[in-house]
């Protein structure tokens, strides 16, 4: 008897002659809601994955990155034009960890003479008269708990374009390459097509005769290279 | 459902493209220069310092120091004179003779150093016509002096140890090469130097009979 009461009292107060109650229904669409909910957390689920697989994916936050530096400094000149080769200025990597950035001393050999009034090198210029380095920006930068040796790679005959792309094509240097774990891997378990002979690891346009895989695999027996996948190889 | 709710929900949908039309202009777009993407940046970026990196900690910001002043890494001494410098033991005087056994590992070598390093200027005969030096003779840089023909008689006429001191230290408008070619492949350079003299000036009585068929006329 009480609901009834209580329509009873709520329809006289509302004075419209509707039962007051029909506010409380709730509207028909939203019986919809169970469905639209599903949608709403699968649609969610399968948004959250490609929105995070396509921001994170090397592809994306690795491959094309190529920061503006210091000096505009241009590789499509230097090792492209006039051919220089890339153990001028990058004189540690075939004794090294590092490939190492040459000093503005460097830069200094050829430009006390050439290009001496040009505003793009006054920052080498500043560095040289005062000791100042240049902060040049990293560009192929691998995570801080992986140890990467050129030297290893350099005396093994991988090729500076096996990782750098063509270097020598490059107005500003970009990556061209995913640089991540798994792409380690896919070499380390299988150089053969980025071997050659030591004498050409700074040849930027070097192909072998035939397929790249037989030569390789021929150096590798040769030089008795054998990649390790071990963990502490990389993680040490 | 309520008009105002759908409308929200047309155009929240429709704004949650953007972000996906970001990621893909962004994948097809080469040569991005933003800042790097660090999924994990305390992992990729620890508290340690890597090689050429930089260093608050010390006045000159690096984070690879200097050898002190006046000080000698352990196994680093160079008290070799006609080695390391190209001079007689305790003298100022050039050595005439390589102090270092010359054998064609050593030519080879050197034929390899040179190229990396003299090659750009002095060409990959030495005869001075190098890349650099044309683009620099193209560029009509008044600042630049043509570099030296290494098979000139001046040069076949300097002793072992002035070569490699110009290696070493430099020599009118040639910048010293010390820091950038250790002492053994400056006198590796030497020797192919030596090779280029001899092959640039050479005549068809030097070279073995049974080759003389394969050189081009």
């Amino acid at each position: 008897m009480a609901p009834e009461n209580r329509d009873h009292s709520q329809g006289g107060s509302s004075g419209t002659g509707e039962p007051r109650n029909e506010k409380f229904v709730f509207p028909r669409w939203t019986n919809r809601l169970v469905e639209l909910s599903i949608v709403l957390v699968v649609g969610g689920l399968i948004y959250a994955t490609v929105l995070i697989t396509g921001v994170f994916s090397p592809e994306n936050s690795a491959i094309g990155y190529a920061p503006v530096q210091p000096v505009p400094y241009s590789h499509a000149v230097h090792a492209g034009e006039l051919d220089i080769d890339c153990r001028y200025c990058h004189t540690g990597v075939e004794t090294g960890a590092q490939a190492t950035l040459p000093p503005a001393s460097t830069c200094m050999n050829c430009h006390k003479y050439i290009k001496l009034e040009s505003e793009l090198l006054e920052p080498v210029r500043l560095a040289v008269e005062t000791g100042e380095p240049i902060r040049w920006i990293r560009v192929h930068d691998l995570p801080d708990f992986t140890f990467f040796n050129h030297a290893g790679h350099i005396q093994s005959g991988v090729g500076c374009v096996s990782c750098h792309g063509r270097v020598d094509n490059m107005e500003v240097v970009e990556q061209v390459e995913r640089l991540t774990m798994g792409w380690c891997l896919d070499c380390h378990r299988d150089p053969d097509s980025e071997l050659r002979p030591e004498a050409l690891v700074t040849a930027m346009d070097w192909h072998p005769e035939g397929d790249p895989a037989v030569l390789g695999g021929k150096l590798r027996a040769e030089g008795e290279i054998d990649p390790s996948t071990d963990c502490n190889t990389c993680h040490r | 459902m309520p008009r105002p709710l759908t409308y929200i929900s047309l155009v929240l949908v429709a704004a949650s493209l953007i972000p996906i039309g970001m990621v893909f202009k962004s994948r097809s777009v080469r040569s991005r220069q933003e800042t790097r993407i660090q999924v994990v940046y305390d992992m990729d970026s620890q508290f340690h310092f890597r090689a050429q990196s930089e260093n608050p900690f010390f006045a000159d910001g690096r984070s690879m120091r200097l050898a002190p002043e006046g000080t000698v890494a352990r196994g680093a001494l160079r008290n070799d004179d006609p080695f390391f410098n190209g001079t007689v033991e305790g003298d100022t005087l050039f050595v005439t003779q390589f102090p270092l056994e010359v054998d064609s590992g050593l030519l080879d070598r050197g034929q390899e150093r040179y190229d990396i390093f003299c090659a750009t200027c002095h060409g990959l005969t030495g005869d001075g016509n190098g890349l650099t030096h044309i683009r620099a003779a193209a560029l009509a840089e008044g600042t630049w002096t043509p570099p030296t023909d290494l098979a000139s008689a001046s040069v076949i006429e300097r002793p072992a140890g002035h070569l490699y001191n110009t290696i070493k230290n430099g020599i009118r408008n040639m910048p010293a090469y010390g820091s950038q070619i250790p002492p053994r492949d400056r006198w590796a350079i030497v020797s192919y130097v030596r090779a280029l003299q001899l092959s640039r000036n050479a005549t068809m009585r030097d070279v073995p009979p049974e080759l003389r068929g394969e050189l081009p006329r």
